[in-house]
């Protein structure tokens, strides 16, 4: 915990947990996604999937959804932020640590358990490029 | 904050009771002489720290000069698993890692055997039967056959083998008898009934070794070495004064049980995906403890969201704990990780009221909501 601050993370982080961006809420079928991306295990205590609406190689939209503790939440809130608008290829170059910087630096125990949002991003963009390979 | 906490996290620890720290206020002026030194300030800073022993062994059934005190529970512990280094140590999973770890490091192949067994799981509550330990005698005797430098051995009776309990979370909870359990140790805590962090006790029956953790000095029958914390034990004396006084088990047995049976009611009854970790039959389980499982909703998330909302609570999930695995209690109870992580323990003192229910069905059901809608499960 950082001087001064009365909460186990930082502002940043407590905003992303308390105001999730992007995130899908409830059935999976009401965002029409184009590819879709899975990370973690829920006996790990973490798991993150990632959606994305593509539009030539652009993230154009994307939403998540996230079995996980605060910090789980919040950097895969910021994630979505980070990736939306990208190209295909910039949205891969998206690094742990460049979610980490956005919130502020998370708790080093917390930074290799929970953030893990981009592997679901790199999973779902590889998906996309599978089946549009195929097609 | 404008609105007063819900607090539900007793079992973790008690506030101080506004007594305690009225008496350890006055205690630090009046009392402030080194309770070992003869003259008179000192002298009458050992009365109460006397009075505190007899208070507390009248309550467990012991008497006074089976009672040592401590800086808390993790030393009364490791106290009592030293003494047996090099011995045979049965515990169990369900310990605190101030037994479970100090075993681990301590423990060898020798006889005498100590058995070391909590009578109230911390996470869950439960209610759990102690091993009864043989009294059968052991003579080929080696656990301390050396004079040593610790000062003199004050045990007489030579058993094969010996029974420890770490009684903190059930003091004042339950009624107590050590002699009824058939306890040779047992160990004690003072923020867990609303006195002061870092002062604990140890009851060691009378002719059973021991094997000092502090050496040095003459305090407490050269059992434990270091200056007298007399503030400490004074706010430890009131707190144990007002279990007595208030008969808190019968409380805890009545309005606080009732408290919890309605919180878990309404949570199996208003949140789907809810189930309960904690037997509530009465003498299964602690009257003041509920551990609740939420399905795709993950403790540690479930615990600062309610703590946004002033509701105190505490979780066995990993996250919590800064640790990267999830309660080992609860996952020797279920042998399942997503109920590990997805748990959450309220734990009830004597201060809360209906409202402290009212005001966690008024906010927990839609964080439950919220946490499964955006779940991956």
């Amino acid at each position: 915990m950082k001087e001064g601050q009365d909460w186990i993370y930082t502002d940043i982080v407590k905003d992303h947990f308390l105001n999730p961006r992007n995130f899908l809420m409830g059935d999976e079928s009401k965002f029409k996604y184009d590819a879709v991306g899975l990370v973690g295990n829920p006996i790990c205590g973490d798991q993150m999937k990632m959606f994305i609406k593509v539009n030539d190689d652009k993230i154009i939209d994307l939403r998540w959804k996230t079995y996980g503790c605060a910090s789980a939440i919040a950097s895969t809130s910021a994630l979505s932020e980070l990736a939306k608008g990208k190209s295909l290829d910039e949205a891969l170059k998206i690094s742990a640590k460049d979610i980490d910087d956005y919130l502020g630096n998370l708790p080093k125990h917390k930074f290799h358990c929970s953030v893990l949002g981009h592997e679901a991003l790199a999973d779902a963009i590889k998906n996309y490029r599978e089946a549009k390979k195929k097609a | 904050m404008s609105r007063r906490l819900t607090y539900l996290d007793y079992a973790a620890t008690v506030p101080l009771i506004s007594e305690v720290r009225e008496a350890m206020h006055e205690a630090e002026e009046k009392f402030f002489a080194n309770a070992s030194a003869l003259h008179t300030p000192g002298h009458l800073a050992m009365n109460e720290i006397e009075e505190c022993r007899e208070i507390l062994a009248g309550l467990i059934g012991a008497s006074s000069e089976e009672i040592i005190f401590t800086s808390g529970a993790s030393e009364s512990n490791n106290t009592v698993i030293r003494t047996f280094e090099g011995h045979q140590i049965e515990t169990s999973d369900l310990e605190h890692h101030s037994i479970i770890e100090t075993a681990q490091v301590y423990r060898g192949d020798k006889l005498p055997k100590l058995y070391s067994y909590m009578l109230v799981n911390n996470e869950i509550g439960e209610i759990l039967k102690l091993p009864k330990v043989s009294g059968e005698k052991f003579t080929d005797w080696d656990l301390f056959k050396k004079k040593t430098e610790w000062g003199k051995l004050v045990f007489t009776e030579q058993k094969k083998e010996y029974l420890h309990s770490d009684l903190t979370q059930a003091l004042g909870k339950i009624p107590i008898d050590v002699k009824e359990l058939g306890l040779d140790y047992a160990t004690f805590s003072a923020h867990k009934i609303g006195g002061p962090i870092g002062v604990g006790a140890l009851y060691v029956r009378k002719g059973v070794p021991l094997k000092p953790l502090i050496i040095g000095g003459n305090q407490e029958g050269k059992r434990r070495g270091g200056t007298y914390n007399t503030v400490g034990i004074i706010g430890f004396k009131t707190a144990l004064k007002k279990v007595i006084e208030e008969r808190s088990w019968k409380k805890f047995d009545t309005s606080v049980r009732g408290l919890r049976d309605l919180l878990a009611k309404r949570i199996l009854e208003e949140i789907p995906g809810s189930s309960l970790n904690t037997d509530l039959r009465r003498g299964k389980s602690l009257p003041n403890i509920l551990n609740v499982s939420f399905r795709a909703a993950e403790g540690e998330s479930i615990q600062l969201y309610l703590d946004t909302e002033g509701i105190i609570v505490s979780t066995g999930s990993a996250c919590a704990a800064g640790d990267i695995k999830p309660s080992h209690v609860l996952m020797a109870k279920t042998g399942d990780a997503e109920v590990a992580h997805s748990s959450i323990r309220f734990s009830f003192g004597l201060e809360n009221t209906m409202e402290d229910v009212e005001r966690v069905m008024e906010v927990l059901p839609d964080v439950i909501r919220r946490l499964q809608g955006i779940s991956t499960l």
